[in-house]
């Protein structure tokens, strides 16, 4: 049995890579396994759906999905990170709900332009993000509690701005990131490209920067991090108000793919399938290991599920179940993973 | 009187005497406050009926805060006491315990409860047993996946959540049942007079003594006086040294789990009987029923790296968040007062929490 050769990938080099992870590479690979596991599944549902709903191949399905899973991408970029420094944010759907109340309240009344409002929102999200992380790195208190109390604080701010009622006659100011042909720039939607902007410049600032290492250093071992130099109370505060900006972001995106009003339940439950998306992508909740890479890929698991079941017509609440079934089985495949690591 | 119960004040950072106790005192009632979180609640809890009541004697309020209204608001301390006694078990395990799922298994437990009570025609008492068993089973699910595959809680539970909810949705077509039976039970939920006592004593919700007194006799019981209880300390405390004392770490916290989803087989009774009809959304609605039972746990001084943590502590938590919401309704009528609930309950969380951080650091940890 030659084990060393059947291990790794076909490629070659690769099993140089293996058997000296220290001298040859530190980084771990561009694209984990699990990754790559994420792209076929995918590609295997998109086939199925395919073949089973022919209308499933048609830009009129194709691009809503892009268009409602860049949100959920967008925010899990930021809750990646937070989750990679060992924490995790909750409160993230209450943020996109103030955001949006109060950016979709300032469209009305004062018709901001889009680079306007783009701002207010993304300021909104900041300045939340930033009392989560004010508490967190500097309350020393653990951030589940923590955001679980930011998420019925946020929430109550957000229903303030909205009185009792909903907001109505938002004008049409984010149709750029919405699905419409105003939002499409080649056939591919602006919310999508933005997504993958931000994602790819995570991927490479968690990736190839010392003060993105940072971040995996203080998930591994947050003693041994601050020991080591590293800021980590300052690099949570960050990691938290990056998701607090993105998750305003996100809330212009939620506008422009609703109708002219909003209603109170926005972004109600959006942290749970955020989470969902993290996890599915291979983060490892416990942190100091992770890629944006993943999560994005999961976001796209996640919305394929949900557009295949309403398209399949079942019910469309059957979609959480296979979302539930999916974190079950990519935490499953981390721990295998995890494990063999261990013993090899 | 209640300087008696300090145990050692040694510890306290030396207070500058002016030859007066005064200082040692406030500072010994300061250690106390902070570090027995049970005397925080009392005092917290007295501070807050004396505000409203003197609130409504001077009339600011919407409706009189009297004993009665208070003890009809005890309706709602049920399940927020068993689920909090549900997280408890589960947090107190250890290595990161938690259950999100708790509101999505009153969802789908409530159902299964429903289909045999209301339309299979099965006695109460059988239904009830199906109820917490199938609860049980729920809670083994988490259980299997933390203890013995070693899952994250929170993930795990995140997952079952999702799943459980669907489920709870899907099983009925999104109906609620409300058959006669089911409609029935809501005279469980119904205030009676307690025996022996002057007919001017407030009445109280029944379901405070048919599930509430119970649960928390039995749970206290199994935690304070049994092996059991012991060794679950144990493992939260040190799952390590607990395995290398020869507990079985794993049973024990899927044990942990299996009891959460029991005690949530209950409240889905509960829920069914308070709103005369199994609900497919009853505990996943809003912002659901986990997060205030996770709130009022940790306000309870369970503490959220396990191994530490009070019955107590939890049922008096409970009655401060719920006396606390009453008055709100009443200062803050309407939707507003609703706001203002979410409020209380996430800046009650926060202070807690921030609160235990600075007890940690300074008196080393609550008890």
């Amino acid at each position: 049995m030659s084990a060393p050769t059947t291990a790794t990938p076909p490629g070659g080099v690769g099993e140089v890579v293996h058997d000296a992870p220290a001298r040859g590479r530190i980084l771990p690979r561009p694209v984990t396994g699990q990754e790559v596991v994420l792209v076929v599944v995918i590609a295997a549902l998109w086939l199925v759906l395919g073949l089973a709903t022919p209308a499933f191949f048609t830009s009129g399905s194709i691009i809503p999905l892009l268009v409602s899973m860049s949100p959920i991408a967008l925010i899990g970029v930021g809750m990646t990170i937070v989750i990679i420094t060992g924490g995790i944010d909750v409160s993230v759907g209450s943020i996109v709900m103030v955001s949006a109340v109060v950016t979709a309240q300032a469209l009305v009344d004062h018709g901001l332009s889009l680079p306007v409002a783009v701002l207010l929102s993304v300021l909104v999200g900041g300045v939340l993000g930033l009392v989560n992380g004010v508490l967190i790195a500097y309350g020393r208190v653990q951030a589940i509690i923590i955001t679980f109390g930011t998420l019925n604080l946020f929430k109550f701010v957000g229903l303030q701005f909205f009185g009792s009622s909903t907001v109505e006659g938002i004008p049409a100011t984010f149709a750029f990131f919405g699905r419409g042909e105003a939002g499409r720039t080649l056939g591919i939607p602006h919310s999508f490209l933005i997504m993958l902007v931000v994602a790819t410049a995570a991927w490479f600032y968690l990736r190839h920067t010392a003060g993105g290492r940072h971040f995996y250093a203080i998930g591994g071992d947050a003693v041994a991090a601050r020991l080591a130099g590293v800021a980590v109370r300052r690099r949570s505060l960050i990691a938290y108000v990056l998701t607090g900006l993105l998750s305003g972001l996100a809330a212009c995106f939620v506008i422009a793919q609703g109708t002219t009003s909003l209603a109170a339940s926005v972004g109600s439950g959006t942290e749970l399938a955020v989470i969902a998306a993290v996890v599915i992508g291979g983060t490892s909740i416990t942190g100091g290991r992770g890629s944006v890479l993943g999560t994005v890929l999961g976001a796209l698991l996640v919305q394929t599920v949900t557009t295949g079941v309403t398209q399949l017509g079942w019910q469309s609440q059957l979609s959480d179940l296979f979302v539930g079934l999916f974190i079950v089985v990519a935490v499953g495949a981390d721990l295998v993973r995890q494990r063999s690591r261990r013993t090899s | 009187m209640t300087t008696a119960t300090v145990p050692d004040p040694t510890g306290t950072p030396p207070a500058r005497t002016t030859g007066d106790e005064r200082p040692s005192l406030a500072s010994r009632l300061l250690r106390l406050v902070l570090t027995q979180r049970i005397a925080l609640l009392v005092v917290l809890l007295v501070a807050v009926v004396i505000t409203m009541t003197t609130l409504s004697q001077n009339n600011y309020l919407s409706a009189p805060y009297s004993p009665s209204y208070m003890s009809a608001t005890l309706i709602n301390l049920v399940p927020l006491v068993l689920l909090g006694l549900a997280e408890l078990l589960v947090i107190t395990s250890g290595r990161g315990g938690i259950d999100l799922s708790v509101g999505a298994i009153v969802s789908l437990t409530g159902m299964v409860f429903g289909f045999a009570y209301g339309q299979w025609g099965w006695s109460l008492l059988a239904a009830l047993a199906l109820a917490v068993a199938f609860g049980a089973l729920c809670g083994a699910l988490n259980g299997v996946l933390v203890a013995y595959v070693g899952f994250p809680a929170l993930i795990t539970t995140l997952a079952t959540y999702y799943a459980f909810r669907s489920l709870a949705l899907v099983i009925n077509d999104q109906q609620p049942i409300s058959t006669k039976p089911v409609q029935d039970l809501y005279s469980t939920a119904a205030a009676v007079q307690l025996p022996f006592l002057p007919e001017s004593f407030p009445r109280v919700p029944l379901g405070i003594f048919t599930f509430l007194v119970p649960t928390v006799v039995v749970v206290w019981l199994v935690l304070a006086r049994t092996t059991w209880g012991r060794r679950l300390y144990a493992v939260g405390t040190n799952d390590v040294a607990a395995e290398w004392t020869g507990i079985d770490v794993r049973r024990t916290r899927f044990s942990a789990y299996v009891a959460a989803g029991a005690i949530s087989g209950l409240v889905a009774v509960v829920t069914v009987a308070q709103f005369a009809s199994a609900r497919p959304d009853a505990g996943v609605s809003g912002t659901g029923m986990a997060l205030p039972a996770i709130t009022i746990a940790v306000l309870g001084g369970v503490a959220i790296t396990g191994g530490i943590g009070r019955v107590a502590g939890v049922v008096l938590a409970a009655l401060l968040v719920v006396w606390l919401n009453a008055g709100i309704l009443l200062a803050v009528p309407g939707n507003a007062g609703t706001q203002l609930q979410l409020f209380a309950l996430g800046a009650v969380l926060v202070f807690a929490a921030l609160l235990n951080g600075i007890t940690n650091r300074r008196y080393g940890g609550t008890q």
